[in-house]
């Protein structure tokens, strides 16, 4: 069982009325709710908490891109990425992931993906979302009607400009290069494990079981809905004949670990419930641009089989957020439990977990990242040990460099000059 | 009114076809929503062979996947109009169908001999922007397109089902319709049309509803600058759908429109 941990990096600091004062938390945010000293402070916590993340026990930690995004501040997670990659020697650097259609040309995302891959010594992971509706057709313009077909097209030549080992044209709808030649090249080969999140869409799920693609289905909706999709992922499965390695799936879960189920209230109750009555404040208009959906997942939703795109709950408090299953809260053995349970029902090898949601300040998110690595990730880590191989992990460098210390100026030069001299 | 399905470019369409009268035909292209046949289509049909076939990606006409951008639907019409044999005739358009028009007239000006354009789509002005009405729910969407909320089409759009099969039929053909739209107006609804707007040589009429928020009546002039000799008429008591809202004077309007330039 690999358990990695998922930081959104989100705007801690929302006024009070925000929903009520505006009509979305994405798309058309309004720029002077964002404080760029305080924003100073959280990139630096989150990244903090990524590394601890990557040292306490978990195996990876994992990055995403928004744009426009209150609760999602990455719109180039391989800038995070790559600090966490150069402070943290053995976990998985996991982007979930690059928009690869939004770039221009996707050659882009193989030249950076590469580089964070032989930056890592070989511990990259390479997420290709789609992208959210409002991410990809609301604030980056792209035209929802081609933007699947354009999708495809940039994974396609992502994938031979990783494989390929000569100089070659690319003649595409979307995308002509008459020189496709990357510089670097990944450590991995062929190519970095590619992990595919997904936000529900059924295609999606025949797709990465013929490509061997990792699906990690990445929902705020928790485990209960999220067994829908899972259901529907390994039916799939079946039907054309993939065996159910649970490692072929991952999924994400909101988690909260104390030491009782009172005290786990009294300090995450109200960060859980700014995440999802402020965070997930959406304007409807922005769920889904006419077209994202392909026709089936939409009949798939409005038949009630997967999620129903656009609905928004009234006010949820943090004792209905977890009966609904949307956060995995109590003590280490409470958590243990469920998560073992999720686990076991969704059938997934990989738990993707966010131990800092919505306004959760810096102190206790370390707590609940320490909590989590001492008392729950040993117990579940066996989950699958003997019975699955996990084919979709990295493969790292044998040898790879650990940062030095930084030294102060005179020792440096010190260390440069020649050995009779010193 | 007729339905018929018609195969072109061998068969990688199948275009579903409205027609209805005799005489002299008219070519019409409806606009983005979902397409209807009102009093308009009647008052046209009364007096020429009105013919208005559904785009690829609406209703029955198929093949909106081989279509990736505007030079593609341009040249899909070209072939439909030159496998029905139509030319030397008027050529109407709402919205959508109106942009569609405008090129089709700019790309073969001598083809057409008049052009009359409904509020329709293909220019931008920064400080009058269209109104993005993709980001509009459905429920809402009817404040937008109607200048009377309490008019029966207006009534009759608000009605969104909420159950069975009327609430997954309603919501594909929807999907469907705006996916297509989208192709040729998202993110903003200007693919170039002010480079090639010149070249248009037929007579032609821009109608604009008075009360349109998809579109302000400042397009109407917008067009009007870069058409040459094209007059402007303001429907009142209209919004965005004046077929819909007022089919009795914009059928008028364009008749009386059409005879003056000889047809």
């Amino acid at each position: 069982m690999k358990l990695e941990m998922f930081h959104l990096m989100p705007y801690r600091e929302l006024p009070e009325d925000f929903a009520e004062k505006y009509r979305s938390v994405w798309v058309d945010i309004p720029s002077h709710l964002f404080d760029p000293e305080r924003a100073h402070e959280m990139y630096n916590d989150t990244l903090d908490e990524l590394e601890l993340g990557a040292t306490v026990g978990y195996d990876g930690v994992c990055v995403n891109e928004h744009h426009g995004n209150g609760y999602g501040m990455m719109p180039s997670p391989n800038i995070m990425a790559a600090s966490v990659a150069r402070r943290v020697r053995d976990a998985a650097i996991i982007v979930l992931g690059n928009s690869i259609a939004l770039y221009n040309p996707p050659v882009r995302v193989a030249e950076e993906f590469a580089m964070l891959d032989v930056i890592s010594g070989g511990r990259l992971v390479a997420g290709f979302p789609v992208g959210s509706s409002q991410d990809v057709n609301f604030a980056y313009g792209m035209n929802p009607a081609t933007f699947r077909d354009r999708y495809y097209e940039a994974e396609k030549l992502i994938v031979e400009a990783w494989t390929n080992p000569d100089v070659f044209a690319f003649d595409g709808k979307y995308n002509q290069i008459r020189y496709v030649n990357i510089w670097p090249r990944p450590i991995q080969q062929p190519h970095p494990p590619i992990w595919i999140p997904g936000g529900g869409s059924i295609e999606t799920w025949g797709w990465c079981l013929e490509k061997s693609y990792l699906y990690a289905y990445l929902s705020y909706s928790g485990f209960k809905r999220g067994k829908l999709v899972m259901d529907g992922f390994w039916k799939k499965a079946d039907e054309l004949g993939v065996e159910r390695n649970p490692y072929h799936a991952g999924f994400l879960q909101l988690v909260a670990v104390g030491e009782s189920e009172s005290e786990v209230e009294e300090r995450f109750g109200p960060h859980g419930e700014y995440f999802y009555n402020k965070m997930l404040h959406v304007y409807s208009g922005f769920q889904d641009a006419p077209g994202y959906r392909t026709l089936d997942t939409l009949k798939m939703g409005l038949l009630g089989q997967t999620t129903r795109f656009g609905d928004r709950p009234p006010f949820l408090t943090w004792k209905d957020l977890c009966a609904n299953g949307n956060i995995v809260a109590g003590t280490p053995k409470q958590v243990t439990e469920q998560l073992h349970e999720v686990i076991k029902d969704l059938h997934i090898g990989h738990l993707m977990v966010l131990n800092q949601f919505g306004s959760i300040p810096h102190d206790l998110a370390m707590d609940n990242i320490t909590l989590m690595g001492e008392k729950v990730l040993p117990k579940l880590k066996h989950i699958w040990d003997g019975q699955w191989e996990d084919k979709w992990w990295i493969e790292p460098l044998a040898t790879r460099r650990q940062v030095s210390p930084l030294r102060p100026a005179r020792a440096r030069a010190d260390a440069l000059a020649p050995a009779g001299a010193r | 009114m007729r339905k018929q399905q018609v195969a072109v470019r061998g068969g990688a369409f199948d275009v579903e076809v409205w027609d209805s009268g005799e005489g002299d035909p008219i070519f019409y292209l409806h606009g983005e929503g979902r397409p209807s046949w009102t009093a308009f289509h009647d008052a046209l049909a009364a007096k020429h062979h009105l013919i208005a076939p559904l785009h690829p990606g609406y209703g029955g006409s198929t093949g909106s996947d081989q279509l990736q951008d505007l030079p593609d639907l341009v040249y899909y019409y070209l072939d439909f109009l030159d496998q029905l044999g139509l030319r030397d005739l008027p050529l109407v358009g709402h919205g959508l169908g109106g942009m569609f028009a405008a090129e089709l007239a700019a790309v073969q000006p001598e083809r057409f001999t008049a052009l009359v354009l409904v509020a329709p789509f293909g220019l931008w002005i920064q400080d009058d922007p269209v109104q993005d009405f993709f980001a509009v729910p459905p429920a809402e969407l009817a404040t937008l397109l109607y200048h009377d909320l309490d008019s029966p089409p207006a009534r009759v759009a608000a009605e969104v089902p909420t159950e069975g099969d009327a609430l997954i039929e309603y919501h594909v053909e929807r999907a469907k319709s705006m996916a297509t739209a989208a192709k040729y107006l998202w993110p903003i609804p200007n693919r170039g049309l002010a480079k090639r707007a010149h070249r248009i040589a037929a007579p032609t009429l821009i109608v604009w509803g008075a009360s349109d928020k998809i579109a302000s009546p400042a397009y109407a002039e917008a067009f009007r600058e870069r058409i040459k000799g094209a007059q402007v008429e303001i429907v009142e008591g209209a919004g965005h759908l004046p077929h819909e809202e007022q089919p009795e004077r914009l059928a008028e309007l364009t008749l009386s429109f059409l005879a003056s330039t000889g047809r």
